[in-house]
């Protein structure tokens, strides 16, 4: 019996690969999987070797949308900094607004790319994470930059550095439910050309 | 004038035309991972076919799968002559930066 890599990493490299590559996509690295990689270093060197092909699939899939999110999320947080309103009222509601939209775009986008319901939660999620990491160095660097006690004031007065390292991976669960929403919007509408 | 190619995006179009008839995924991955002597993402390789084909610098087919694929199909790639013109400019314009310079350099720091 050949071996294989793990079912999991197989259906999430479907969700990220658009349908009609997905055959010639995925038997390129069972192949590789099967030919070189698995003889050479093992079963579990080989597994891992595969989620990380696969993760370069999931990276692609979702860095726009994770680049607009961590871009959107640095700019406010730079605002709120340098700028900030006597009222956050509008501005959150903009912010949040922009970050709604986005994902729910994201995961609309993902399921009519791949066909299936799942890539919506799974790239809303994957945006998210990815975001939440380029967030939160991003704060560290804006944090580097502007440390002064006008901006420590402002800080604390937009909700305190707390707020700033803990949201964007807070944001992860939401990004999993309007990914989802997006996904089953996608799924709804036909895709042109489409026989399914 | 032809669409100007990247480093990678060189060494991908010249995995086709040293692979042939058998330049597919998966042989071009290889290839190109020999010809940089490095490990390179099977996901490079393919979005950097998908970005050529794209351009229209190259053209692809399906074609069967094999047992060690799980059956699943093969998708090969054949130059196009705008392909052909890119890659003769991106010669020429290496050679015109090396040109009058002994390789390897020696001497000048």
């Amino acid at each position: 019996m050949m071996p294989s890599p793990p079912n999991w990493a197989q259906a999430l490299l479907r969700v990220f690969v658009k349908r009609a590559d997905f055959d010639c996509v995925s038997g390129d690295l069972l192949e590789a999987y099967r030919d070189t990689v698995h003889p050479v270093r093992g079963q579990l060197a080989a597994d891992v070797w595969y989620v990380t092909q696969v993760l370069w699939f999931v990276i692609r899939g979702a860095r726009i949308s994770a680049t607009l999110f961590a871009a959107a999320f640095l700019t406010r947080t730079a605002l709120d900094w340098l700028v900030p309103p006597l009222d956050f009222h509008a501005r959150s509601t903009a912010s949040t607004l922009l970050g709604v939209g986005l994902l729910l775009a994201t995961g609309l986008q993902a399921s009519r790319r791949s066909g299936s319901l799942l890539a919506g939660t799974l790239t809303g999620v994957a945006t998210t994470a990815i975001a939440a990491i380029v967030s939160v160095v991003g704060a560290a660097i804006l944090l580097t930059i502007w440390h002064g006690a006008g901006t420590m004031a402002a800080i604390r007065a937009s909700g305190g550095l707390g707020e700033v390292f803990e949201l964007p991976i807070l944001m992860i669960l939401p990004g999993a439910v309007l990914g989802t929403l997006g996904g089953m919007a996608g799924a709804m509408i036909k895709r042109p050309g489409s026989s399914q | 004038m032809a669409d100007r190619l990247g480093a990678f995006e060189q060494a991908v179009l010249l995995g086709i035309v040293r692979l042939g008839e058998d330049a597919y995924g998966r042989a071009i991955l290889r290839e190109v991972q020999t010809r940089l002597e490095r490990e390179v993402a099977a996901g490079a390789v393919h979005a950097t076919l998908e970005r050529l084909e794209k351009k229209g610098v190259i053209s692809s087919r399906l074609g069967p799968g094999t047992p060690v694929r799980g059956g699943r199909a093969r998708r090969f790639y054949h130059l196009q002559p705008s392909g052909l013109r890119a890659l003769n400019d991106a010669r020429a314009a290496i050679d015109s930066l090396w040109h009058g310079l002994k390789w390897p350099l020696r001497g000048y720091v």
